[in-house]
């Protein structure tokens, strides 16, 4: 090693350390900023917000959930057209409403003739709620229950272990309330599914549990004749139900961003003073 | 096995199979009646033909459904063709027509349809045929579900609420599973499929098979409707493996009866005879060595096949017309019900 290059150890180490605490500066804000990636907010009201129109629903934050066309075998499975939907969701003491809306500037509300397919969107939660079972309608081990929404105004509970196996339950529990808004500029959906926080018979997902609620979204438009496996649809979110001592999770996201960051800054200058005095003794 | 020469699907032990023989068929659309009567006379199925007669050359039913995909792309069965759903208007609408008023109360208009002004039905271009006077030519041809080996309509659909049955390969829809996607009605290329928008499920012609199990009123064995009410008698009934039956010697030993659009690949199990009509006739009336049919559109239909088979026809007619002994025109004609309806032959299975 030339002299010039020993003389430049030490601006090198200075130069990396400055940097580490750069990148871990610029993250602080963009994390403290958002919400953990995932999480749909929930908030506590008091009287009912089923109807999609409520004013209630003003004081509810929003999520924006991107979609992408689900894996599916069925033909034109990636020809979805919805992008996205914004989810919002309230508690009452017994009660969850979840607010699903987006654009979709066709009405389709028969299936009335053999072309015709009508605009749908679905819930899914884990039959055990804190599972994550398979995206595409779970498996055969871990099962979900779907609540969807037809624009005939027909609403179904299933339950499915994997794709091409949903069965309805006979007396759903779910109930739903639809109607046309406006979306940005444009025509859409705004579609409230209300139950029970408490499940009452097998097989349904509890609501009312103190762990996170695992939830993923699917719309279909029908104008574009999507049904079945063509669908667009969300990855897994969930909704905060965890106990609160455990901190808002972005603190833990933070405190862990943090750590990491100072155990590099360690490691580095640990590294740089032992090589300086390797170098120190052996020149 | 009775089968040992004979394609039938994995997993089905018997290939239930029909022969029509098109130049028997005189488009009276008993057939059709009596297919409606017993199976579609329910809210939804009104547009519903599972058995149809469309007159060849012709649009059929539903309108140009020829053109409208489905299938498998070939004989390896590994990837379909994605087919369209046909619209309403090319299956006809449900007229309503006012008999009552008509025919009971001597009402003094026209019997035409209440509900608008139709413009498209089934068999709309009925006796319309082609070529020109004095050859013009058409046909009839009974079209039900094919009960196919290789059904694209199964592979379609993708809750599998549509099988081929195990005792012999019947093509059925499970009315619990459906969820009326129409994935089945899209991959069927010969469209016989059809979406009940009232139940919402698709439906489709089920060989009568209540029928031919002998789970009727009278627990005896009948053929499907369409062949037994057939008025010209032109439909067998059998298993396409039984070795003795008329239904294996004419698809398979003499190779005349042929599935039609083989091209589709999803291997029928509804097998035609196909018509030979009369010569040409020349301006002044005499009769000229020319088919008035023309080989091209029968092979349109039923694929190059259809020329080795017309020739097997030919040739063994002329035998008989030489005063010899044809075994194949003998099946051709034979009017014993017992050999027309095989059905009871895998019973003790
Ligand atoms: S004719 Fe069509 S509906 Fe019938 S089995 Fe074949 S593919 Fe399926
Ligand atoms: S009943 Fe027989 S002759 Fe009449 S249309 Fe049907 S198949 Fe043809």
């Amino acid at each position: 090693m030339t002299d010039a290059a020993q003389g430049r150890r030490p601006l090198l180490v200075a130069g990396l350390l400055a940097g580490l605490l750069v990148a871990s500066a610029a993250l602080v804000p963009l994390i403290a900023d958002a919400r953990p990636a995932r999480e749909i907010p929930v908030e506590n009201v008091d009287g009912s917000l089923a109807d999609p129109g409520a004013d209630g629903w003003s004081d509810v934050p929003a999520a924006t959930i991107p979609l992408a066309s689900a894996p599916s075998g069925v033909p034109n499975a990636d020809d979805t057209s919805v992008r996205a939907v914004e989810v919002e969701a309230a508690t009452t003491d017994d009660t969850l409403f979840v607010r699903l809306r987006w654009a979709d500037s066709s009405t389709d509300r028969q299936t009335s003739s053999p072309r015709a397919f009508a605009d749908m969107a679905a819930i899914q939660f884990p039959v055990n709620a804190t599972t994550q079972p398979a995206i595409a309608m779970g498996s055969q081990s871990n099962l979900v229950n779907v609540w969807q929404w037809t624009g005939t105004g027909t609403t179904q509970e299933l339950l499915a272990g994997g794709p091409g196996s949903t069965t309805a339950f006979e007396q759903p529990q779910v109930s739903v309330e639809a109607t046309r808004t406006t979306i940005g500029e444009d025509g859409g959906w705004s579609v409230v599914f209300t139950r029970a926080l408490n499940a009452s018979v097998d097989n349904r997902t509890q609501l009312a549990a103190d762990a996170d609620l695992n939830v993923a979204f699917g719309v279909w438009n029908g104008e574009n004749s999507e049904r079945a496996g063509q669908k667009a649809v969300s990855e897994w979110y969930y909704f905060p139900f965890g106990p609160a001592e455990d901190g808002a999770p972005f603190q833990t996201i933070l405190w862990a961003v943090a750590g990491i960051a100072i155990a590099l800054v360690i490691a580095v200058t640990a590294i740089s003073v032992r090589r300086a005095g390797q170098e120190a003794e052996s020149g | 096995m009775a089968h040992d020469d004979v394609e039938i699907a994995d997993g089905v032990d018997h290939q239930v199979a029909m022969v029509m023989d098109l130049n028997k068929c005189i488009g009276c659309q008993t057939c059709t009646v009596a297919c409606e009567t017993l199976w579609t006379e329910r809210e939804g199925t009104e547009y519903m033909y599972w058995n149809n007669v469309e007159t060849r050359p012709g649009s059929g039913y539903p309108r140009d459904w020829e053109s409208k995909g489905g299938g498998w792309e070939s004989a390896e069965h590994n990837e379909r063709s994605v087919g369209e759903i046909p619209s309403q208007q090319d299956y006809g609408e449900n007229w309503e027509f006012d008999h009552e008023g008509i025919l009971k109360e001597g009402e003094d208009k026209a019997l035409k349809p209440e509900n608008g002004d139709p413009e498209w039905g089934p068999n709309w271009d009925e006796d319309q045929g082609a070529g020109e006077h004095p050859n013009n030519y058409y046909f009839y041809m009974p079209r039900i579900c094919n009960h196919c080996t290789h059904p694209s309509c199964v592979e379609a659909c993708p809750r599998k609420a549509i099988y081929k049955r195990e005792e012999d390969g019947v093509v059925l829809v499970d009315q619990e599973r459906c969820r009326g996607y129409r994935y089945c009605v899209e991959g069927c290329p010969y469209k016989k499929v059809y979406y009940n928008a009232v139940t919402k499920n698709s439906e489709k012609c089920v060989f009568c098979y209540p029928r031919i199990e002998g789970e009727g009123p009278d627990d005896e064995v009948h053929p499907p409707a369409c062949a037994d009410q057939c008025t010209t008698q032109l439909r067998l009934v059998g298993y396409l493996d039984d070795q003795d039956g008329p239904i294996y010697k004419l698809v398979e030993q003499y190779e005349v009866a042929l599935p039609l659009h083989p091209e589709y690949q999803t291997t029928p199990n509804v097998y035609y005879i196909p018509p030979v009509a009369p010569p040409q006739h020349s301006e002044d009336g005499e009769s000229v060595d020319v088919e008035r049919i023309p080989r091209s559109y029968l092979e349109e239909l039923f694929g190059e096949q259809v020329n080795d088979a017309l020739d097997t026809i030919e040739r063994e007619r002329a035998k008989v017309e030489r005063g010899g002994h044809s075994e194949l025109m003998e099946i051709l004609q034979d009017k014993n019900p017992a050999q027309q309806y095989r059905l009871e032959v895998f019973d003790d299975d």
